[in-house]
């Protein structure tokens, strides 16, 4: 009976002694040995480990993983053409030497971040006052988060830390601005529209344009072409009666006197005054016939 | 968007529980017969509240000071995983004692191991840790693993689809736009909202390499996305290249998880909104509606254009038709002419006088007839004569004016024919009869 409770009371001595003793750090965390306020060790590698009973150790761990430090307040910075930039940021970081961090800031995060984002901050403002905004914003956006995450890697050692990355995430214009880049933004459109429409005008009378000279050319082509079958006709018929009249000019002229008289006078308002002394009246005056 | 963090701990805390509960349940059903394994580890496994402690514990107790022969107190832990050992110069009593702690113990143990047993769903893994040392990846099944403390597992979901929308509405007070407003190249403002779809492909990285890697999604799209836009012109990302900037998205936002070694995989971005602030959404609009107007310019100019030009062939095409026309008739009647010309004319050479006596008093009959005439005796008359010639028109043109009018459309399709051959030549033909007029005239005198 004693036995059992001597083992009984055995184990639960090992369990406390294990307890106290024995601590697990886990993948995502490094472990920091403290003894008797002094780091001790720092255990980097997880798995089970094994220290002195808590009062002459004890175990901090500290997030070993990547931490994303975001930019706190969003103060404008001044490009180089002093319009002012509302940017936004963030920085990853790890840790990387836990005993300088934790000489540095204690074992809390929050204190870090709130050391580091001015630092960051400021090192965006050196960037970003060098450059121009098209610079910021489009054309060397990567060379400012290189540039600035270069300042940054020497800072971040002194915080125990590395720096992973730096990214802008926002560029924008103050508030003040935002409403002028709406008015050029319409006036852009406008002027865009505008152009459009007249574009289109004018593209549109080209076309007409085009329409009505092809038109004028065409026809007048054909004119051309007209003219000179109908001269061609007006040859042929002229060599035709040239051949038949020529035969006998002088009849031929008679003949065509004739038939044009026939021609000209044909209705009752055409009016003739005669005179009975021509050669029609002859007969009439009772001449005998000629010759 | 489960939080491991969150699902971690509970199960740790479960399997404490349900690895305590196993050991109690076993305990109490050690007298019983047949302790089974397999239902007590269903129990286990189920986590269900917990079957009334108290009372269990009464039972345990009352048990326990059966066995002990009195002796009670609450010696939970004493168990231990210890073999008690019945020794030999034990009562009766307690030997069977012995032996049945030996049995609790191996069916403890048993059941601890048990409790290593867990099961992985489809499209998920499972990541064991060794004393929170990364130990190996699990895939889905009925798997095994060390039991607590030793080694724990967590679960990631790797090929379920993860999605999470970019671009809220509210408003940021430092720039007075929406969240999902942006600058682009031309330092115009446009929204754009969309929707990332990603996959936690590598459970380890996942868990082990940031503090939450799903945060880590948004942050790198909205920096990618600005980034994106920032570089393009706003038409370009209006209406010009949407497809273009999915593509780069996916692209920068796995660059910048990769840099993070996230341990996940975009599978594809969404574009899903791309417009212009309110303020100046109308004058786009308005852009917009240019763009049709100009087309529409363009297509009234075809419209005209195609209206004109064929217009424009028909008529040329009957000019040429009519000259053709023309050409032929005028052959044709030069060569009718021509033709009785040389008739009359044979007839004439035979008999030339009387043939054109005959001739010239035929036209003239016929051309009198037709006409309206007076006849004035210049010889006899004086130089005094009046003649009202507006009257005498007026009287003989009315009656014959309706009359010639019908009269006037026959002759007219050959009359004006020869009048148009030339109008020299008429002339000239005038001319020349006047003058052979004349001269008859005279002949006759």
């Amino acid at each position: 009976m004693n036995r059992i409770g001597l083992i009984v009371a055995g184990a639960l001595v090992v369990l406390m002694l294990a307890a106290s003793t024995l601590f697990v750090v886990d993948q995502r965390q490094v472990g920091v040995v403290y003894a008797l306020g002094e780091i001790k060790e720092v255990i980097i590698e997880p798995g089970l480990k094994f220290k002195l009973p808590p009062p002459f150790q004890n175990v901090v761990f500290l997030d070993k993983r990547v931490q994303t430090l975001d930019s706190p307040e969003t103060r404008p910075i001044f490009t180089a053409e002093k319009k002012s930039l509302v940017i936004d940021w963030l920085v990853k970081w790890r840790i990387s030497e836990p005993r300088q961090f934790i000489r540095n800031n204690g074992a809390d995060f929050r204190n870090l971040e709130n050391r580091l984002a001015p630092v960051v901050q400021a090192a965006f403002n050196e960037e970003v006052t060098r450059r121009n905004v098209s610079a910021v914003l489009a054309t060397e956006r990567e060379k400012v988060m290189t540039d600035v995450k270069a300042r940054l890697i020497e800072e971040g050692k002194d915080f125990g830390i590395e720096i992973v990355d730096v990214r802008i995430k926002r560029v924008d214009f103050v508030a003040d601005i935002t409403d002028s880049v709406y008015r050029r933004m319409e006036s852009e459109r406008k002027q865009v529209a505008n152009e459009l429409r007249s574009q289109g005008a004018a593209d549109g009378e080209k076309i007409r344009a085009d329409a009505d000279r092809q038109r004028e050319v065409i026809i007048a082509e054909a004119y051309r072409d007209a003219q000179k079958v109908k001269g061609d006709g007006d040859a042929k018929a002229s060599a035709l009666y040239a051949d038949a009249f020529g035969r006998d000019p002088q009849f031929a002229q008679f003949y065509r006197s004739l038939e044009a008289y026939r021609a000209s006078f044909r209705t009752r308002s055409d009016m003739m005054v005669l005179d009975p002394s021509s050669e029609f009246f002859r007969a009439m005056r009772g001449g005998a016939p000629a010759k | 968007m489960r939080d491991p963090e969150l699902s971690r701990t509970p199960s740790r805390i479960g399997a404490a529980a349900s690895a305590l509960r196993a050991w109690l349940a076993a305990l109490l059903r050690h007298r019983r017969p047949q302790p089974d394994g397999r239902g007590v580890l269903i129990f286990n496994n189920r986590n269900d509240g917990p079957p009334d402690l108290d009372e269990l514990w009464r039972d345990f107790n009352r048990k326990l000071s059966g066995l002990f022969g009195g002796k009670g107190g609450p010696m939970r832990s004493g168990g231990g995983g210890d073999d008690g050992g019945g020794g030999p110069s034990f009562q009766p009593d307690m030997k069977s004692a012995g032996i049945g702690v030996g049995l609790i113990s191996v069916v403890a143990l048993l059941i601890w191991l048990g409790s290593g047993f867990f099961i992985v769903q489809e499209g998920h893994q499972a990541v064991v840790t060794t004393f929170g040392k990364y130990s190996h990846t699990k895939d889905a099944g009925f798997q095994w693993r060390m039991p607590y403390p030793v080694q724990a597992h967590e679960v990631v979901a790797v090929t379920q689809l993860q999605s999470v929308e970019v671009g809220r509405n509210a408003v940021v007070q430092a720039t007075g736009l929406r969240d999902s407003s942006m600058l682009t190249q031309d330092e115009n403002i446009v929204d754009i909202r969309f929707v990332v779809q990603y996959r936690r492909a590598d459970a380890r990285a996942y868990l082990f390499e940031n503090f939450r890697p799903d945060e880590a999604v948004v942050m790198a799209a909205e920096s990618a996305v600005r980034e994106i836009v920032g570089r393009s012109r706003v038409d370009q990302v209006l209406y010009e290249q949407r497809d273009a900037i999915a593509a780069d998205l996916v692209k920068s936002i796995q660059a910048q998880l990769d840099r993070l070694k996230a341990g996940i995989v975009i599978a594809n971005v969404n574009v899903q909104n791309v417009f212009v602030p309110d303020p100046v959404q109308a004058a786009f609009n308005d852009a917009l509606k240019a763009t049709a107007d100009r087309d529409r310019f363009k297509n009234e100019g075809q419209a005209y254009a195609s209206d004109v030009i064929p217009k424009a062939r028909g008529t040329a095409a009957r000019l040429l038709e009519e000259a053709e026309g023309y050409r032929s008739r005028v052959i044709a009647q030069a060569e009718g002419d021509g033709q009785r010309f040389r008739s009359v004319l044979t007839e004439y050479l035979r008999a030339p006088v009387v043939t054109r006596d005959r001739l010239y008093l035929e036209t003239m009959q016929q051309v009198y007839s037709n006409v309206t005439k007076i006849m004035v005796d210049s010889r006899a008359g004086s130089n005094l004569l009046y003649l009202p010639l507006d009257r005498l028109l007026q009287q003989s043109g009315a009656p014959t004016g309706t009359a010639a009018a019908p009269a006037a459309t026959a002759p007219a399709a050959t009359a004006p024919a020869p009048a148009a051959i030339d109008p020299t030549g008429t002339q000239s033909v005038d001319i020349r009869s006047r003058d052979g007029a004349r001269t008859r005239d005279r002949e006759g005198r």
